[in-house]
């Protein structure tokens, strides 16, 4: 009975539906599957248009194999998201070319849910579960129109009725959601995915090319500080560092295992919690200097930044504790000098001039790094974001001919004058400053706050932040890139410094973003823990999670019972049937139901045949039934006295038997 | 296999709530419920969706496939409500001959507020889908076919309900005992015994409409045209006025005459008769062994003929 081939109007509403559930996914879908299913679908469509049922089974099939052979050799594999989403997408077109029964349609409205989930399993944001979800709610209410005989609901009546069951579901999801218990970790390791077009710090730095990272509005992480935060000039957070210089680009050491010089913190510590956003590296952008982070596999490296083994490809939070100043007194490694004086030979001569001649007049280290940061302040240096390219020597150009940069040339340049005179020093790349957002009291890391510094390391001292680019502008280091920058910085961040309640808006709603973030994106076995000693429930483990779990769900399931079958009660909405049937009730309790084909007024006469103890009264009740349900206006009589007096009715056991 | 655990079913949901009487509001403890083949794939997709949502450790993957899960809860009880509170009921049937079909009238009554959509009656290899509004009743004519002659009984007949989605598949049993009496097929010879010149003078031609011979009580079954209407309205018996072709000489449908054949094969000869017989508006008679029908004509004698067809060889005739 269910095997009616499909409409026209049947296909169209299951093909947008596909449509809009691919939405999500299209970056991360090849364009050449997305055109395959569009072009199955539009062909489909046509057929159907003209009454027709779609091309034989056998073109569908040799379509298939040769689109997921071709698949295949794009991916290598069809395990992990991305791969998968591209196979459902195919498999979906493909299908809807190949319908022609309504049970076809089932096959790809399991699509459509598994296409949303994939897209779910990816994305973080609020906005794409309400879309997901109204995608479901979409296909649902299409499944109900397929599934239907004649008369078909209209598109409203099954929208209101799918909702219907959205929102009875609602409820229930929500106790599974909140009690199914985690997992520490993955079950199974999946492959990890290059999360596509992450931005962000990279391994390599080339000073000569142009950033777009300084342009990029995008957030890398958030941080909150348990005291007070540290002054702007402290706030560099750390990232990969880079000792290799080829001459235009500066480079990773390649790894070398030694154990790094310790560091004494000194001063103040600050208590704080990082929330990073995905990203393709393992790095963790503590505050220079990290001592102490809750994050299980995380360690530092011999250059003193936090990593994990695996890449943060998802939303992370780690505590983490750091002190802004530190102190070594041990003596710097001889692989480690030699690492961090390395230069390319033959490469920037004047540069290598220079430095002599400036080391010349400063023997003293201290000096001499004063003396350079001098001659970057006295002289016509400036900072842009829209540098002139730099070919061939690069640092040469830039400090003779150009004098024109951003954080990444001043950090390499200096690092050149330094390693000529004998410094042991390397470029440190993370992000420094940050936006306050006082709505939430946390900061906004963006990629636009990307920098890079150097350190260099003095005898007796260890290692010495130093940071060139704020010898030219030292706003820049107090205020952060927005004010440096002028015409190149992004249009957002510019309405922004013109219309203050826009910028304030954008603040609250990343405040909202860092509060889904914080309680839904990372609820995890520990949240759960909280929350069952909120529900004053000791020593919660997980099998009183799973305990909870049953309860509430029991509980949800009871209600929806209730719920449902409340519609189809019916004395439901009248109060006077209902009444009725109380009184009924009561007397079939004592032996005296009433027959079907019986009136109210010839029961109540055989009652009062069978048990005339109770009979005038039940005669009466009865008598006050059918005036207010027959009688056109019944005088001085009312439901809800006739309800009262059924109520107070107290029918005793029969005697007579 | 799956027929013998259904049959064992049917059994067992006989034993359990005995015999009905029609009409029957059906209770919710006599609902049985299952997932399709489509439910159950869908909670096998149900299942691969949690373990990725665990295994990617998503929170908002978790909350879509939860979500999914709870949505087919909730069918599942929509489903069950859908058959939930239905009052069925069946009417009598009309008649049936061997090879063809008997139509029974099942009426779906829904007192509540909600529509009850794709309603499935099935009485043996028939059924009838409808969709029953609210507050309103809907007639179900369910076709069974009848292959063989003789009383149709039938003890159990099923409801049942794919609504919403197809996901579930809810149904119960109703144990309300129906008959229909199936006539043999018409089969044979349309030419009438007294055409075919076996003796007696047939005076079938003469109408005799215009020669009035007096009243008679009227019998169910005599036509109605034939009523004196004046008569009844006056306060009078019921009576129809006697014509003189009315007092012709009845035929016989003959058993006997029929000499040579096996006993179906005169069945469906005699009925062929009835029918040819009854549509010449003749006044004829019955005579088959252990019954025998006084000649008479109209609806309820044709009936009457077509039950005793139906009876022949049955031990217990109702």
């Amino acid at each position: 009975m269910r095997r009616a081939t499909v409409s026209y109007e049947q296909l169209l509403g299951i093909s947008v539906c596909l449509a809009l559930a691919l939405v999500p996914s299209l970056s991360s879908v090849p364009v050449w599957v997305l055109v395959t299913a569009a072009v199955s679908g539009g062909i489909r469509l046509l057929f159907a248009r003209r009454g027709r049922d779609g091309p034989p089974r056998a073109v569908v099939l040799t379509v298939a194999c040769l689109t997921v052979a071709l698949l295949f050799l794009e991916f290598r594999t069809f395990n992990g998201l991305a791969a998968g989403t591209a196979l459902l997408a195919l498999m979906g077109g493909l299908k809807l070319l190949e319908t022609n029964t309504q049970r076809d349609c089932y096959g790809i409205t399991f699509i459509i849910y598994f296409v949303s989930l994939a897209a779910l399993l990816e994305g973080e944001s609020f906005w794409l579960l309400a879309y997901l979800i109204g995608v479901c709610w979409l296909t649902t209410a299409t499944l109900l129109r397929l599934t239907t005989t004649l008369p078909v609901p209209g598109w409203r009546r099954s929208l209101r009725y799918a909702g219907r069951i959205l929102g009875q579901a609602l409820p229930l999801a929500l106790v599974f959601w909140l009690f199914f218990p985690r997992f520490a970790g993955p079950l199974w390791q999946m492959p990890e995915e290059d999360r596509g077009a992450g931005s962000g710090l990279s391994d390599t730095m080339s000073p000569g090319d142009i950033s777009e990272l300084a342009l990029s509005d995008e957030i890398a992480f958030r941080v909150r500080f348990a005291g007070a935060p540290p002054p702007p000039q402290e706030r560099y957070w750390r990232g990969p560092v880079m000792h290799d210089f080829d001459g235009h680009t500066w480079k990773r050491a390649y790894p070398v295992t030694f154990t790094a010089p310790a560091l004494q913190p000194q001063g103040q510590a600050y208590h704080y919690t990082l929330s990073l956003e995905p990203s393709r590296h393992n790095w963790i952008f503590a505050l220079d200097w990290p001592s102490h982070w809750d994050l299980p596999r995380g360690a530092l490296t011999s250059d003193y930044t936090l990593v994990q083994p695996e890449p943060v490809s998802r939303p992370l939070d780690v505590a983490a504790t750091s002190y802004t100043q530190v102190q070594s007194s041990e003596p710097l490694g001889n692989i480690v000098r030699r690492r961090d004086l390395r230069l390319p030979p033959n490469r920037n001569p004047r540069t290598l001039r220079l430095a002599q001649e400036l080391r010349g007049a400063h023997p003293d280290d201290v000096d001499y790094v004063r003396a350079v940061l001098d001659m970057f302040a006295q002289q016509p240096f400036y900072y842009t974001l829209t540098p002139p390219r730099l070919a061939g020597d690069s640092v040469d150009e830039f400090l003779f001919d150009t004098k024109r940069g951003f954080c990444g040339h001043y950090a390499s340049a200096f690092a050149v004058l330094m390693r000529a005179a004998g410094i042991p020093t390397h470029v440190v790349t993370g992000y420094q400053g940050g936006t306050f957002n006082r709505f939430a009291d946390y900061w906004i890391l963006r990629q636009s706050d990307a920098h890079a510094w150097n350190e260099v390391w003095i005898e007796g001292r260890g290692w010495l932040r130093v940071d060139p680019t704020s010898a030219i502008a030292p706003s820049r280091v107090e205020r952060g890139l927005s004010d440096a920058a002028s015409a190149d910085e992004p249009l957002a961040s510019r309405w922004e410094r013109r219309t203050p309640w826009l910028a304030d808006t954008r603040l609250r709603l990343d405040a909202l973003r860092q509060l889904w973030r914080r309680r839904i994106l990372l609820f995890d076995q520990d949240s759960q823990q909280k929350l069952l000693e909120w529900l004053n429930i000791p020593e919660p483990d997980g099998q009183k999670l799973v305990m909870v779990l049953t309860a509430a769900l029991m509980l949800v399931l009871t209600w929806l019972t209730w719920q449902v079958r409340r519609e189809v009660d019916s004395t439901r909405k009248e109060p006077l049937l209902r009444a009725y049937a109380r009184l009924c009730g009561k007397l079939a309790a004592v032996g005296m139901p009433r027959l079907a084909h019986e009136g109210a007024e010839d029961y109540a006469a055989r009652v009062s045949r069978h048990r005339p103890d109770i009979g005038p009264a039940v005669a009466a009740l009865c008598r006050e039934y059918s005036h207010l349900r027959y009688a056109a206006a019944p005088a001085g009589l009312s439901v809800g006295g006739f309800d009262a007096a059924v109520r107070a009715f107290k029918p005793r056991g029969s005697r007579a038997s | 296999m799956r027929q013998a655990a259904i049959k064992k079913l049917r059994a067992w949901a006989a034993r359990r709530h005995g015999q009905d009487s029609l009409p029957l509001r059906i209770h919710k403890r006599r609902i049985y419920i299952l997932p399709t083949r489509f439910g159950l794939a869908l909670a096998l997709l149900i299942v691969v969706m949690l373990i990725g949502g665990l295994n990617y450790n998503s929170n908002l993957g978790l909350a879509f496939g939860f979500l999914m899960a709870s949505i087919a809860l909730v069918t599942m009880h929509h489903c069950n409500r859908n058959l939930l509170g239905l009052e069925v009921d069946a009417a009598t049937t009309a008649d049936a001959f061997a090879g063809g079909e008997a139509s029974f009238d099942f009426v779906l009554r829904n007192y509540s507020n909600v529509d009850r959509r794709d309603v499935q009656i099935r009485c043996l290899s028939g059924a009838a889908i409808r969709s029953v509004a609210a507050r309103s009743s809907e007639p179900v004519p369910v076709a069974v076919p009848t292959p063989r002659r003789g009383v149709m009984r039938i003890a159990q007949f099923e409801l049942r309900t794919r609504y919403p989605f197809g996901w579930f598949h809810a149904w119960t049993y109703v144990q309300g005992a129906l008959t229909a009496y199936v006539a043999p097929a018409p089969l044979g010879s349309r030419t009438l015994p007294s055409v075919a010149g076996s003796g007696f003078a047939s005076r079938s031609e003469t109408r005799g409409d215009e020669d009035f011979a007096g009243l008679r009580a009227y019998q169910p079954g005599m036509p109605l045209k034939h009523m004196a209407w004046k008569v009844l309205a006056r306060g009078g018996e019921a009576a129809v006025q006697s014509h003189t072709g009315l007092a012709a000489q009845p035929e016989w449908l003959e058993w006997s005459s029929l000499e040579g054949r096996d006993a179906e094969a005169r069945l469906s000869q005699l009925c062929l008769w009835v029918l040819e017989s009854e549509a010449a508006q003749r006044v004829f008679g019955l005579r088959i062994p252990g019954k025998e029908i006084a000649p008479s004509r109209g609806v309820a004698h044709r009936f009457a003929c077509l039950r005793a067809l139906a009876f022949y060889g049955d031990a217990d005739p109702p």
